[in-house]
C-alpha cells in the first residue's frame, strides 16, 4: 500500500501553469527521487506538500485515505518533514536546542529549562540515527555542513506532538557534504527505509539517486513521469526523461590542449593558458581559501584580469534584488559607462544580452531581476558577469552546485570555449567525476595546502584516495 | 493578487492623493493654492534636504542619525563665524566642511571600523549635539551677529509671473536634482544600490565598499549641515537644537518612499513624495487647528499604515 498518493494535482501562478496533473506515488519504505530540471515545477510540489502552497486540484490519499493539506501544521501532523537545501540553523545556540526548537523544552519546576535532559534528548535523537560523533552541548556554529544536516535530520525525527515522522522530504541535501558525510546520511536514510517510513529525495544527482532510491518521479514541464524501479533502468534513461533529450556527453570535449606559456604562478601552483586546473580534496580542505587568495583584493584582482565565481552564488554570487544586466556589467561597470561616471542602461543591456546569448541564458529580459531565475539560469548570469572582462584567469568554487543537468552541460561548454580561447581556469568541486572529465591537471588539497598535483586521467578511486591521503602513486611531498 | 500589488507599488501614492483630495475639500479657500503649496516647500525644503541626504545611506541599508544635531552644529559654526566677522561665504563654506567631516567621522566609524550604524550614529548624534552647545555657549545666536544678507536669502526668491519661488524651495529642488543624477545616473550611484541589494556580492564584484561608505555618509552629513545653514537662514538666528526634530523625519520620509518603489529600495524622488506626505499633513491639519499633539499621533499612525500595508502584502507574496 503506497504511503502517500498524490493525483492530478495542478497548478497555475498567474495563469501560467507550474504543474499540470502531476502523480506522485510513494511507497511506504521507500526512497522516492524526485527530479527535473530547474523550473520543472519541483519546489511547486514540494510546497504543496509543505502546506504553504495551495494546488488548483489535487487529489491526495494517505494510508489509502483521502486528506488535505491545509497549511504547514497540518503537514506536520501528517508526518511530514522537510529538510532544506539551505539548512536554517540558529549558529549561535547549541546542537541540542537547535534539535529541540519548536517543541516545548523540558523544564524543572515548571520555568527553569532541564538543560541535563534537553541535552540526553538530543543525544538520543542522533543516536537514533546512529550518529555519536556531535556533542548536543556544542555551538551548531562549531558543526560542519554536513554535521549540521544529521542534526536537522535528528530534529524531523523527534515528533513533539504526537505525531509520528512518516515522510521525509530532502531538498538537495548532499549538495553540501562531502563524500563522508553523504555516506552518513546513506546510512540514515537505509535506517528510515528499515523503520518502514518514506523519504522524498530530490537531487540532481544522477548517480546519487541511482545508487540510492528506490524509484523516481521525474517532472519536466510540470508534467510528471514515474520512471518505474530504477534498478530496471540506466542512468541515460533517466537523463532522458528529465531533459526530454538523449544527453550521450556529458561532458564536452576538448578543443585545443593547452598552451605552453604560463597564465598564473603562485600559491604553490600554475596554470597554463588554455589549461583547466583542478582542485579536489575533501570539503574543507582548503579550496575555498586558497581560491581567495589568488582573487586577492576583489577590485585590484578584476583589473588584472583574474574573475572568480563564488561558492554561494545567492550571498555572494549575485544582487538578487537587481536586473540581471546590473549583475552582469558590476565588475567592470566604468567601462559600460559614459566617461567611467554616468550610467549608459541601453549600452549595457547590449552588452549583458550578448553575454547571457554566450552562456545560453534563459531569460525574458535583461531587466527580469536575477530572483526571478532559476538556479541553473541564475549561474549562468553568474558566470556571464565573470566573463564579462575578458579575464585571463577565472577562478571556479563549486560552479555547478545545484544546478540542472541541462545547464551544467551548458556552462562546461563556455568553460571549454573560453579555454580553447587562451583563458586559463582553476575549478575547484567536490564532484569529482566533474573535475575528471574537465580538467587537464588536478591539485589535491589536503589541511589548507596542496598535497599532491597529479595529470588528469586517474580513475575516480585513485582520485578520492589521494583526497583522503591513502596515496596509490608515489606521494608527493 | 494583482490588485494586492498595485495597493502595494501605488498604494502611497494613491493615499497621497486622497489626502489631497480631503484638505482641498475641507479647505477649498486656502490649501489648493500655488501660494499654499509654495509656501509649504519652503517650510519643507529643510527636511527635504536632509531626508535626500540621508537617502544615499539607506541605499546601503545603513542609517544616520546624526543628521538633526549635525544641522544645529552647522547652524552654531556659521552664526559663531560671523559673530566674529568672518564673511558670509567663508562661515557658511566652513560650516559645511564641518558637516562633511562629520559625515567622514561616520563613515570611518561604519565602514572602517565596523561599528553598526545605529551605535555609530548615535554616538555622533550626542558628540555633534553637545559640540553645538559648547560652540554656542549653550545660547541662542541672534541679532545683528547674523549678517542681514544671510537672513535675507530665506526671505527672497526668484519671481516668476505673479509668484516668487522661495530661495529654500529652490536649494532644496537642486539638492533633490543632484542627488537624483547621483542615485539614478552615476556608476556611484549603481555600485551603492549593489552593497544594498547584497554586500558580500558586490565586495566580491569589485566594489570598493569601504570607500563607498566614507563618501555616502559624508554626503549626508553635508546635506544635514547645507539643512542646518537654510534654516539658521530662515529665522535669522541659531540655536543648538534647531535641528533636532529632522532625523526622525527624514527617516520616516525615506520608509514612506520605500513603500512606493518596486522593490522596497529607497529612491530619492520618493523620498521627496514621502516629505511632502508628512508636510501637506501637517499644513493641512494646522489649517483645519488641530492640536499639534494630536497632529503627531496622526502622523505616526499614516506612517505606520504605509509601511504595514506594504509589509503584509510583501509577506502575502512570498
Amino acid at each position: 500500500m503506497p504511503l502517500l498518493e498524490l493525483s492530478n494535482v495542478s497548478k497555475a501562478y498567474a495563469g501560467t501553469p507550474a504543474l499540470r496533473q502531476v502523480d506522485l506515488k510513494i511507497e511506504a519504505g521507500e526512497v522516492h527521487a524526485l527530479m527535473g530540471e530547474n523550473g520543472a515545477g519541483k519546489s511547486t510540489l514540494i510546497k504543496i506538500l509543505a502546506g504553504v502552497v495551495a494546488p488548483d486540484s489535487a487529489t491526495i490519499r494517505m494510508d489509502d485515505r483521502l486528506v488535505s493539506i491545509d497549511d504547514a501544521a497540518k503537514a506536520h501532523r501528517l508526518g511530514f518533514r522537510f529538510i532544506h537545501q539551505e539548512l536554517n540553523v540558529v549558529p549561535s545556540l547549541s546542537v541540542a536546542e537547535n534539535i529541540v526548537m519548536g517543541q516545548r523544552y523540558p523544564r524543572r519546576a515548571g520555568i527553569f529549562v532541564d538543560w541535563k535532559k534537553l541535552n540526553s534528548v538530543a543525544a538520543d535523537a542522533l543516536r537514533r540515527l546512529g550518529v555519536t560523533h556531535i556533542d548536543p552541548r556544542v555551538k551548531m556554529a562549531s558543526l560542519s555542513t554536513g554535521d549540521r544536516m544529521l542534526a536537522k535530520i535528528s530534529a524531523a525525527l523527534l515528533s513533539a506532538d504526537g505525531a509520528p515522522a512518516r515522510l521525509y522530504v530532502m531538498d538537495e541535501p548532499t549538495a553540501a557534504l562531502t563524500r563522508e558525510e553523504s555516506e552518513q546520511l546513506f546510512r540514515v536514510l537505509n535506517e528510515i527505509r528499515a523503520a518502514g517510513n518514506s523519504v522524498l529525495y530530490v537531487s540532481h544527482r544522477i548517480d546519487e539517486v541511482m545508487a540510492l532510491c528506490d524509484r523516481a518521479t521525474v517532472l519536466r514541464d510540470g508534467q510528471s513521469i514515474d520512471s518505474g524501479m530504477l534498478s530496471e533502468i540506466t542512468h541515460d534513461d533517466l537523463v532522458a526523461m528529465m531533459t526530454g533529450r538523449k544527453v550521450t556527453e556529458t561532458y564536452p570535449a576538448q578543443v585545443a590542449p593547452p598552451s605552453d606559456e604560463t597564465a598564473y604562478e603562485g600559491h604553490g601552483l600554475s596554470v597554463r593558458k588554455g589549461e583547466i586546473l583542478g582542485l579536489a580534496g575533501l570539503s574543507g580542505s582548503g579550496q575555498t581559501e586558497l581560491l581567495r587568495r589568488i582573487f586577492g583584493r576583489p577590485a585590484s584582482a578584476w583589473r588584472r584580469g583574474i574573475a572568480y565565481v563564488p561558492k554561494e552564488r545567492r550571498s555572494e554570487g549575485l544582487v538578487l534584488t537587481r536586473p540581471i544586466f546590473e549583475n552582469i556589467t558590476l565588475p567592470h561597470l566604468k567601462t559600460h559607462s559614459l566617461g567611467g561616471a554616468f550610467l549608459a542602461p541601453g549600452r549595457e543591456r547590449g552588452f549583458a544580452t550578448s553575454m547571457g546569448d554566450d552562456v545560453k541564458l534563459r531569460a525574458t529580459s535583461t531587466r527580469q531581476l536575477v530572483q526571478q531565475l532559476s538556479g541553473g539560469n541564475q549561474q549562468k548570469v553568474v558566470f556571464a558577469k565573470a566573463l564579462s572582462g575578458e579575464p585571463d584567469l577565472l577562478l571556479l568554487d563549486e560552479p555547478t552546485r545545484g544546478v540542472d543537468v541541462g545547464a551544467k552541460y551548458d556552462i562546461y561548454s563556455v568553460i571549454r570555449e573560453m579555454t580553447a580561447k587562451g583563458m586559463a581556469v582553476i575549478l575547484a568541486s567536490s564532484d569529482l567525476p566533474e573535475l575528471l572529465g574537465l580538467c587537464d591537471r588536478i591539485a589535491v588539497m589536503r589541511n589548507g595546502s596542496i598535497s599532491i598535483i597529479v595529470e588528469a586521467g586517474l580513475s575516480e578511486d585513485a582520485l578520492l584516495n589521494l583526497c583522503y591521503g591513502r596515496a596509490t602513486h608515489s606521494e608527493a611531498a | 493578487m494583482t490588485i494586492l500589488t498595485l495597493l502595494r507599488r501605488f498604494g502611497t501614492l494613491i493615499g497621497f492623493v486622497v489626502i489631497v483630495c480631503y484638505f482641498w475639500a475641507q479647505l477649498p479657500d486656502t490649501f489648493m493654492t500655488a501660494r499654499n503649496w509654495l509656501n509649504i516647500t519652503q517650510q519643507l525644503s529643510m527636511l527635504i534636504v536632509v531626508a535626500a541626504g540621508m537617502t544615499i545611506v539607506m541605499v546601503m541599508n545603513d542609517f544616520d542619525l546624526s543628521v538633526g544635531s549635525m544641522a544645529s552644529l552647522s547652524g552654531i559654526v556659521a552664526a559663531m563665524l560671523f559673530s566674529f566677522g568672518y564673511p558670509i561665504w567663508l562661515a557658511v563654506g566652513i560650516a559645511l566642511l564641518v558637516g562633511l567631516l562629520g559625515g567622514l567621522f561616520n563613515g570611518v566609524l561604519v565602514g572602517l571600523i565596523g561599528i553598526l550604524p545605529f551605535v555609530a550614529t548615535l554616538a555622533t548624534l550626542t558628540m555633534f549635539s553637545g559640540a553645538a552647545f559648547v560652540v554656542s555657549g549653550g545660547k541662542t545666536i541672534s541679532g545683528r551677529v547674523i549678517p542681514e544678507a544671510f537672513g535675507n536669502f530665506a526671505r527672497q526668491g526668484i519671481e516668476i509671473g505673479p509668484l516668487t519661488v522661495p530661495n529654500l524651495t529652490i536649494v532644496a529642488l537642486a539638492v533633490v536634482a543632484l542627488v537624483w543624477v547621483l542615485l539614478e545616473q552615476t556608476t556611484f550611484g549603481r555600485r551603492l544600490y549593489a552593497i544594498g541589494g547584497n554586500l558580500e556580492a558586490a565586495h566580491l564584484s569589485g566594489v570598493p565598499v569601504r570607500r563607498f561608505k566614507l563618501i555616502a555618509f559624508s554626503l549626508t552629513g553635508l546635506s544635514a549641515a547645507l539643512a542646518g545653514l537654510l534654516y539658521a537662514s530662515r529665522v535669522a538666528s541659531a540655536n543648538p537644537t534647531q535641528g533636532s526634530g529632522l532625523m526622525l523625519n527624514a527617516i520616516a520620509a525615506v520608509f514612506l518612499g520605500m513603500t512606493m518603489s518596486g522593490q522596497g529600495e529607497p529612491r530619492v524622488l520618493a523620498t521627496v513624495l514621502g516629505v511632502l506626505i508628512l508636510g501637506v499633513l501637517d499644513n493641512g491639519l494646522t489649517q483645519m487647528a488641530v492640536d499639534s499633539y494630536v497632529r503627531q499621533i496622526l502622523v505616526g499612525a499614516i506612517i505606520l499604515i504605509a509601511v504595514s500595508f506594504s509589509s503584509i502584502s510583501k509577506a502575502k507574496r512570498s
